[in-house]
């Protein structure tokens, strides 16, 4: 029986071909994804492994509570450690020694004063005399450009890594501008330029600027906080163990009654947990790329179940054969599903290789939308072949399973007789249907209402399941549907028009469920649309409504920049108005309150003349005075008790990464916060903010300029700004606007791009099925052909059919796009947007829907136009 | 279209001119028509006989612009069938042939009047609706009109197929064992209609069949053996083809 099986695969291959490539490209997708993952992984393994080359033991602060979500770089929350603890770690036995290290903002500007950043972060650092140093990682090049290059060894002296100096187009001996988060910008000479362990590129695309150790304090830390270091680095003496000497120094601290603030770590584990770090920042990135595998995975699910579909009930003849030769049902059941695993098989290894083939045009892809990722020897791990291969041959054993148990079903008399396979009750298929999409619906609301981190999971989850459910019920309408779009062709009198219909129609079931796999891609793009027109119209209603602003500063990158950048705003307005300009920053940062970490904004206290953010009760003096706001709708944390309302008047207990926990004046209630650009419950004002935070640097600045200066001189002075710190955007209200309009179209058009692999693989399931059709109707074909239907009719029949299919798919998932769109948009009201439906969007959706119905008729019809007429009709 | 075809100079409706059709090539060559000349006169009604393998088939389909023959040449009225193009043949069989086959003749998605109005339809001609109405009444299927191929019994979808082939009034109907797979009674009735339309409506119809009782409908039996003709009767009687089959052989 498993020969007769495996025999017939083989005879089919063009078959088992096109019903595996559903599957291959959703494997593909898994792959590719864990390949890149794992690449970027190891690429990372290895520079913190080459960072900390040399260090034994690393001694930093204590973290006073964890940071959570993205951006938060290792050391965000911990504070500074001072000079004053290296005494005590380098009179420790054991140590040989140990010096002070920071990595810090720095950014070059090259020699026409432009920044040179890339993706990757700006750092500067310290780099101690040979001898004196503990890590190895920078190697000092001896001659660059022909000059001999020397190590940093005066106040005025940097070095550069050599890819910062390359395209900087430095020479040994040139004086070098570069900006820093705390301090003033200042000029260095270029006395060197240095390797990154072996590589002229360093830490996955940063740039690195190194100072004597003195002067990275004097310009990377702010005033605040001279003297001291990111963490202190240290050397074992020969034969004293990573683990000994983390522990000898963990003792000193604890003599010196310093362990409480204080902590040592072996130098594998900093590398390791920097590493990670890094890491966990890209997993938000590989969830992202998974999510869109496991739609395509899905959408090739419901066509494996088609293809199975339909060649069980093409197959009727010869089960009934098998069975009265005395097949069993079971034997049958096994041989529909031994054709699914050789299926699941083929398809995975093919969608394993495709998949390592696709993690370069991946990589490629995220870079053209601006997430540019560092390259290194792909990594094919054990675990992605393994979870290739069973997510490939599962999805194609489940999918086939309902198909295979109805070939049981088929009687002997079947071998005899010709009748197609006496499908299940329909009324059970649709009290199913109407089950899974109330479930569906359910788990909508569910997921909505209730908050937390499975909220994602559940609408996924509700939308998986009302997708099923709308499937199983969707032959219902097949035929309403298909007439409404055929009426053209009655109007016409078009007779193909009529059998494409009739084509179409004449089995409801087959036709729902191709159709489904596209609802699924239309439903997910039409969610995307309505979610992406939603927030850029709440976005640019908020800049144009509740925002007054002559120009806004902004990050080119993404990553922060200095506030000198806004005090070099200020100076250059007081240089030509006796007005005072209004410039108002924006930092963030995370505070901890009763227990909970939460995102901290920080405003200037006249953040008010810029947007508009109403605050209930507001005491401005407080508020000046390191104040706190509170979101209305925060929970009540304030009061002596911790369990109060926040009003004015009432402290919050907030704990912040210096200084540790602080009672706060509540200054103000907030009551719409859709003008701010983080939706978040606490916002301090800027003063003080160094006292409390590690990092200082902004995100926004927006800027008014004083009445008496034209738009012109106030462009100047932002411009040059801007320009001499690099990295940030000086635009006025409608360009800033417009630059971050076009942000949001950009990862809209990721996301669409993405979803057309679903898209994709649902056009092969109308292909597929369509030329399965073709096959069982080939002696229609033959007639219709022998009583003078042209070629051209034929292919037009075809592709009409190909057309009422894709659209009719493409109309349910609209609806359920719009369902799902308009309820999650809804539930996130309180993020401050509002809902938005693009009709004109969603109707281009549509049209392509069935324009890409024409292509994938194309070949079927193709196929058809050129049966043999005689031989056509000649088909039993 | 062939309401009023103008009178052409050519007496016959098809002819076959030393056509040979063969199958395959080198050892494995089957030589399925071997040089035969036949002429098929307008208004009437040929049977097309012979054993089992005699090439009737293949002359028939031939003869329709199915099949190409490998020598020689084929006519359907003036026109060189043997000569067209795909495209050209395709316009022919929609304007100037009509098919009735012995089984599996309708569009299952089409009811009965969409299945006969269908060659019409994609050539988009109008019917003329008094023709339509006399072929229908003609072959009885006015009450069956919206009724789909599946809810009509194998008599009535024969009779639709006759019904389709006639609407056109092609030059000429060819039917490849019309009544093959239908019961006596209902062969008996698809015989008469056939006879009656070529009686009453000059309607030139080539049937190929094994019955001689069918034989015994048509004005004259040509037969074939090997891929020749071997053998004609004019005015041919149930007992008289009977005959001329056992000297064949059959």
């Amino acid at each position: 029986m498993g020969r007769v099986t495996l025999e017939q695969i083989l005879g089919k291959k063009l078959r088992l071909l096109l019903t595996s490539v559903a599957v291959v490209l959703g494997v593909a997708f898994i792959a590719g994804t864990l390949v890149l993952t794992d690449t970027l992984g190891s690429v990372f393994d290895n520079v913190f492994t080459t960072a900390n080359n040399g260090v034994d033991a690393v001694v930093r602060a204590v973290q006073p509570f964890k940071a959570s979500g993205r951006n938060q770089s290792s050391n965000d929350t911990r504070p500074p450690i001072p000079d004053s603890v290296l005494p005590v770690v380098r009179g420790t036995p054991g140590v040989a020694r140990a010096n002070g290290s920071l990595l810090r903002f720095a950014l070059v500007q090259d020699r026409n004063g432009q920044a040179i950043q890339n993706q990757a972060p700006a750092f500067g650092l310290a780099w101690y005399p040979r001898g004196d140093n503990v890590g190895d990682a920078l190697q000092l090049v001896s001659t660059y450009k022909g000059a001999r290059a020397a190590q940093p060894s005066g106040a005025d002296d940097v070095a550069l890594d050599v890819t910062t100096a390359d395209s900087g187009g430095f020479r040994i001996g040139d004086r070098v501008q570069i900006s820093f988060a705390n301090t003033p910008p200042r000029r260095f000479q270029l006395t060197g330029v240095f390797r990154f362990g072996g590589s002229d590129n360093a830490l996955a695309g940063a740039t690195l600027a190194a100072f004597t150790p003195a002067t990275a304090q004097a310009v990377l830390n702010a005033p605040n906080q001279q003297g001291t270091w990111d963490e202190l680095h240290v050397r074992a003496t020969a034969g004293v163990s990573e683990t000994q000497l983390r522990d000898r120094v963990n003792a000193s601290l604890r003599r010196a009654g310093l362990r409480a603030q204080y902590e040592a770590i072996t130098g594998t584990q900093a590398a390791n947990e920097q590493s990670n770090n890094i890491k966990s920042n890209l997993s938000f990135f590989n969830t992202f790329l998974l999510v869109f595998a496991l739609v395509a995975l899905f959408v090739g699910a419901f066509i494996i179940y088609n293809t199975f579909s339909i060649t069980v009930a093409q197959r009727v003849q010869e089960l009934g054969l098998l069975r009265a030769l005395g097949a069993s049902e079971r034997q049958v059941v096994g041989s529909v599903a031994l054709e699914a695993l050789v299926t699941g098989i083929v398809a995975s290894l093919l969608g394993l290789g495709l998949g390592i083939l696709l993690v370069t045009p991946l990589r490629g892809l995220l870079g053209a939308f601006g997430v540019k990722l560092p390259s290194g020897p792909l990594q094919v791990q054990a675990r992605t072949i393994i979870v290739a291969f069973v997510a490939g041959t599962l999805v194609t054993l489940v999918a086939a399973l309902a198909p295979a148990r109805r070939a049981a079903r088929v009687s002997p008399i079947s071998a005899i007789r010709d009748q197609a396979v006496a499908p299940t009750s329909g009324r059970r298929r649709y009290i199913w249907g109407l089950g899974f999409t109330v479930v569906g619906v359910a788990l909508l609301a569910v997921g909505l209402i209730g908050q937390g981190s499975n909220a994602a999971l559940t609408v996924g989850a509700a939308a998986a399941v009302v997708f099923v459910g709308v499937a199983m019920l969707s032959p219902l309408i097949a035929r309403p549907v298909a007439e409404v779009l055929t009426l053209p062709a009655s109007w016409l009198h078009s007779v193909t028009g009529l059998l494409a219909r009739e084509n179409a129609t004449r089995n409801p079931r087959r036709t729902a469920s191709t159709a489904a796999a596209l609802m699924i891609g239309l439903a997910l793009v039409s969610l995307i649309a309505i979610f992406g027109a939603s927030a850029k119209a709440s976005f640019a209603s908020a800049i144009d409504n509740q925002t007054r602003a002559d120009f806004i500063l902004s990050p080119k990158q993404f990553s922060p920049f200095s506030p000198g950048v806004a005090q070099a705003v200020r100076d250059g307005f007081a240089r030509i108005s006796r007005k005072p300009a209004t410039v108002v920053e924006v930092r963030q940062g995370t505070g901890e309150v009763a227990g909970t970490v939460h995102a901290v904004s920080g405003l200037s206290p006249d953040f008010q003349a810029v947007v508009d953010v109403p605050v209930r009760g507001f005491d401005h003096a407080a508020f000046a005075r390191g104040g706190v706001l509170v979101w209305k709708d925060a929970s009540p944390l304030c009061g002596p008790s911790g369990h109060a309302t926040c009003t004015t008047g009432t402290t919050l207990a907030m704990r912040f990464p210096i200084g540790g926990t602080v009672q706060l004046p509540v200054a103000g209630v907030v009551t719409d916060r859709k003008a701010l650009p983080a939706q978040v419950d606490y916002m301090v004002s800027l003063t003080g903010w160094e006292r409390h935070f590690t990092q200082t640097l902004d995100f926004f600045v927006v800027v008014l300029k004083p009445a008496d200066v034209s738009t012109h001189q106030a462009d100047a002075v932002v411009s040059s700004a801007a320009r001499q710190f690099g990295g940030v955007n000086a635009q006025n209200k409608a360009d800033f606007k417009n630059s971050h309009l076009a942000q949001f179209d950009q990862i809209l058009g990721l996301v669409y791009v993405l979803l057309a692999f679903a898209v994709f693989i649902a056009l092969i399931g109308i292909v597929n099925t369509l030329a399965l059709s073709i096959y069982e109707r080939t002696r229609e074909i033959g007639l219709l052909r022998a009583v003078g239907m042209t070629r051209v009719q034929l292919r037009r029949m075809v592709r009409g059919e190909a057309v009422v299919v894709a659209v009719f798919g493409s109309l349910l998932g609209l609806v359920i796009g719009v369902g799902f769109g308009g309820a999650i948009v809804q539930a996130a009201h309180s993020q401050g947007i509002g809902l938005t439906i693009p009709v004109g969007q969603l109707a281009v959706f549509v049209i392509l829907a069935g324009v890409a119905g024409l292509l994938a008729g194309w070949l079927p019809a193709r196929r058809a136009a050129h049966l043999d007429v005689l031989q056509a009709i000649g088909t039993e | 279209m062939t309401t009023t075809r103008p009178p052409t100079q050519v007496a016959y409706a098809a002819r076959a001119v030393d056509a040979s059709k063969v199958y395959g090539s080198g050892e494995a060559a089957v030589r399925a028509l071997d040089h035969v000349s036949v002429n098929f006169e307008r208004r009437r009604y040929t049977a097309i006989m012979g054993p089992s393998g005699s090439g009737k088939s293949t002359l028939l389909h031939c003869l329709a612009g199915l099949d190409r023959v490998t020598s020689g040449r084929i006519f359907l009225g003036d026109f060189e069938i043997s000569a067209a193009s795909e495209k050209q043949l395709t316009l022919v069989r929609r304007n100037d042939i009509g098919f009735v086959f012995q089984s599996y003749n309708l569009i299952p998605t089409l009811n009965a009047l969409e299945n006969i109005t269908l060659p019409m339809e994609l050539a988009r001609h109008k019917p003329d609706p008094a023709w339509l109405d006399t072929i229908i009444d003609t072959v009885r299927l006015r009450d069956r009109l919206s009724h789909r191929p599946n809810q009509l019994s194998g008599g009535q979808q024969q009779r639709v197929a006759v019904a389709r082939a006639l609407l056109s009034r092609p030059e000429v109907i060819f039917a490849d064992e019309p009544t093959g797979n239908l019961d006596s009674k209902a062969s008996t009735e698809i015989l008469q209609f056939m006879r009656h339309a070529v009686n009453e409506f000059g309607q030139t119809i080539v049937m190929v069949t094994h019955d001689p009782n069918a034989a015994a409908y048509a004005d004259r039996v040509v037969f074939l053996a090997d891929g020749r003709t071997v053998d004609e009767l004019v005015g041919p009687t149930e007992a008289t083809v009977l005959d001329r089959m056992k000297r064949l052989g059959a």
